[in-house]
């Protein structure tokens, strides 16, 4: 069983290190919304190689960050949201 | 009846990020709305609210209208006291060059001094 982990949140809300103490080898991380901030500052928390990072493109867009986000972190668009949910067994929503 | 000066200095101070929440939008319509009342108005950003005024917003992508472009209103509206704290942007990677608005940075002494003369504070 995989979940993708949805995170919506900026990093001030600290939810990150919640979902990663809790995560699974083969889980994936998708940060949407006000997550999309994370991609500011996320050299520490791509240690873990057994997750996957993902960042929604149309959300960076919006945020003035798709100039910004770095290359470590994968963009998806909401045709790739989708791949990712039917990809994994289950959701997990974190905000 | 005599006419009285009502003229106060009402300060905002926005910590939340864009989009992800209407607070944004809200405190520049009360900023809006005070200026049009002839109010004094500080327009404080602070925690997330720094993300704001980031550049290259461009806010069609998710349906919604770009912020940072209805805060240049705010000089039109003859606001022009915008303060950034400098804390907020060390600690979120952001440097001064980052910011699309004209505003000063300032640390947190100041803004205690800012919101300690101020009649009245939007906090959102």
């Amino acid at each position: 069983m995989s979940n993708l982990h949805t995170l919506s949140k900026a990093p001030s809300f600290s939810l990150l290190d919640t979902c990663l103490s809790i995560i699974q080898a083969g889980d994936a991380v998708l940060f949407i919304e006000d997550g999309v901030y994370h991609c500011q500052q996320s050299t520490e928390l791509l240690g873990n190689s057994e997750v996957k990072f993902y960042c929604l493109r149309e959300d960076l867009i919006a945020r003035g960050l798709i100039v910004r986000n770095l290359d470590v972190i994968a963009t998806v668009n909401t045709q790739g949201f989708v791949d990712l949910c039917v990809q994994h067994d289950g959701i997990v929503n974190w905000f | 009846m005599s006419e009285i000066n009502s003229s106060k200095t009402v300060s905002i101070i926005s910590r939340q990020a864009p989009y992800g929440s209407n607070r944004a939008q809200q405190s520049l319509d009360i900023a809006l709305a005070a200026a049009v009342f002839e109010q004094t108005v500080n327009y404080i950003f602070m925690g997330d609210g720094v993300y704001q005024l980031l550049g290259n917003q461009n806010a069609t992508s998710i349906q919604s209208k770009t912020l940072v472009n209805a805060l240049e209103t705010l000089d039109l509206y003859g606001i022009e006291s915008i303060f950034v704290d400098s804390q907020s942007l060390r600690e979120r990677n952001l440097i001064p060059k980052d910011l699309s608005l004209k505003a000063s940075i300032v640390s947190r002494d100041e803004i205690a001094i800012i919101v300690r003369a101020s009649n009245s504070v939007f906090n959102l």
